[in-house]
């Protein structure tokens, strides 16, 4: 049941999303990070490597001594690896087709952010050590909690996908990121870089002034793990409709099935929409608790996603629920924050600062046209990791990694882990 | 698909116990120049299984009398290299399948990209 819920929420806010992004992931603003070139710059020549998640391939290129496969659930991205020359394959993290331990070092590189419950989580870490020799090293990269400027605050959010990152950026920035753009490119001639698409994602996240508001919207959720634990099976249908509006519709109607899979799809509907702008809720508020505010919420809906939405006062929450179904917000990624951010930090002045909530832009723009297609299903799915967790989630639950070292690397916590020879007794 | 990934690729369908090695079914199969560097290769051949390689090798006509067994001291014998560098890294499988030897399952392999997602049930 909690599988076929994270399974479909995967689908949904993962896996669909990859499938029709995947064009835009040819950008040159997705870089190598330098730290996981380094990890396998530093192999063994004559190493097998394996980078599960790999993506479009991005570091199946690095070290020319060493045999790398890649491996993903989405297909164009794996059609991309394969046309620069790379052997992968399809297949799902869950499961990886590889016999035990036939691999020297692994990468994992934001991928397990993406899997919707601990126990899969835990599932994908225990599958790659599998497939991991004795000795051999895997290095793991999920995005952080902690932010450099703030916090998430909430480990299991929606993040909308941008797919035009340039957005309002003065010239004098523009200029900045290009100094930095050819720094990268002069110490990378592999890879061509676009010049300012990853910069003006940093200054979307860092940038709180006035008369640069820009969109960052990014949607909380509750974990799947808690959904199922408080029993939320009981929320209503009516609710479930009429939440739906910004996953994609299907024709089945939700709860009226007497059986679990009915319920199971409701749920997920559910899951999958209760997610509401920061702005919304004001300044540090926690997210809004579905269960708790349907009850409060009068019965006579009317099936207005935007009377119920928040279920708390206020005329922008319309205006904010609209435009939320209208905007890809510019929410930088990890993966799009430019390495050299120690040039950008002297360079580029930005109004920092100031508590987590000034963050939060309230969304003043009017709706733009058809309602919620692109946009609702351009969300991904994160659960963002606290400090320690990752390690401690291998620690306590995959006794034959070893964690060596764990550090904190642009927004991602990074663990990298050895296999280890377990002696039962 | 070269034979070197091949090599590590196994059936995972639920409750196969001996899904390796996959039988490969080509319908469409190319040989690349790859350059040779004997030291990889020779860095290779430990991690194989032998006897995988070589009947992959052989099913898909291009085993070039590779031995059944591995020989000693391969290192220096730049010929037995050569060979194994060819069947590993140059023949590509680009259309066709593998098949589990155990529940006969088949994964597509299309465009060189061995599709090996299970369905719901077989995971």
């Amino acid at each position: 049941m909690m599988e076929e819920a994270a399974s479909q929420l995967e689908r949904e806010h993962v896996h669909s999303v990859y499938d029709k992004i995947a064009p835009h992931f040819n950008d040159s603003r997705y870089k190598a990070w330098p730290k996981v070139r380094q990890f396998l710059l530093d192999l063994q020549p004559g190493s097998i490597v394996a980078d599960i998640g790999c993506g479009n391939g991005k570091y199946l290129h690095i070290n020319q001594e060493v045999f790398k496969l890649g491996c993903d659930v989405c297909r164009p991205l794996v059609d991309a690896a394969w046309s620069q020359g790379h052997e992968v394959q399809m297949c799902d993290g869950l499961r990886l087709p590889y016999r035990d331990g036939c691999f020297d070092a692994m990468l994992s590189i934001a991928v397990i952010h993406h899997l919707s419950t601990k126990e899969r989580r835990i599932r994908a870490i225990r599958e790659m050590a599998r497939t991991l020799r004795v000795g051999g090293r895997i290095m793991i990269y999920v995005w952080a909690m902690e932010q450099k400027r703030r916090k998430f605050e909430k480990q299991d959010i929606f993040v909308p996908w941008n797919p035009n990152p340039q957005g309002p950026v003065k010239s004098r920035r523009r200029a900045t990121a290009q100094s930095v753009s050819e720094a990268i490119d002069n110490a990378d001639k592999h890879r061509k870089v676009r010049s300012t698409s990853s910069v003006a994602d940093e200054e979307d996240l860092t940038s709180a002034t006035p008369q640069h508001r820009t969109q960052r919207l990014w949607f909380f959720s509750r974990s799947l793990d808690s959904v199922f634990d408080f029993g939320s099976l009981t929320l209503s249908r009516s609710s479930s409709r009429e939440l739906s509006t910004l996953s994609s519709p299907t024709g089945e109607s939700e709860g009226t099935k007497a059986t679990q899979r009915g319920r199971g799809r409701g749920l997920i509907k559910q899951v999958s929409s209760f997610f509401y702008p920061a702005s919304v809720l004001g300044s540090e508020e926690d997210v809004f608790d579905p269960v708790t505010d349907l009850h409060k919420a009068p019965h006579d809906r009317g099936g207005n996603y935007n009377n119920n939405a928040a279920g708390s006062e206020g005329p922008d929450n319309q205006s904010v629920s609209l435009s939320l179904a209208q905007e890809c917000g510019s929410l930088a990624l990890p993966d799009l924050v430019p390495f050299q951010r120690g040039h950008l930090k002297q360079s580029v002045d930005v109004g920092e600062g100031g508590p987590a909530g000034k963050e939060r832009q309230e969304s003043t723009q009017s709706p733009q046209g058809s309602e919620g297609q692109l946009e609702g299903s351009c969300l991904r799915y994160y659960h963002v990791f606290r400090e320690g967790e990752l390690a401690a989630l291998i620690e306590n639950h995959v006794e034959e990694l070893h964690v060596t070292h764990t550090y904190f690397d642009h927004a991602n916590w990074c663990v990298v882990a050895e296999k280890v020879q377990l002696w039962k007794i | 698909m070269k034979l070197l990934t091949h090599n590590m690729l196994t059936s995972h369908v639920k409750g196969v116990t001996k899904g390796y090695p996959l039988l490969i079914k080509a319908t469409e199969v190319k040989v690349n120049e790859v350059e040779f560097n004997p030291q990889f290769v020779s860095r290779m051949i430990p991690k194989l299984e032998w006897s995988a390689l070589v009947q992959a090798a052989e099913g898909l006509g291009h085993r070039q009398d590779l031995p059944a067994e591995l020989v000693s001291e391969y290192e220096k014998d730049e010929e037995f290299l050569k060979k194994v560098h060819r069947a590993l890294l140059e023949v590509e499988v680009i259309e066709g399948c593998l098949q589990c030897p155990e529940s006969g399952r088949e994964f597509p392999i299309s465009r060189g990209i061995p599709n090996m997602l299970l369905s719901e049930e077989e995971a």
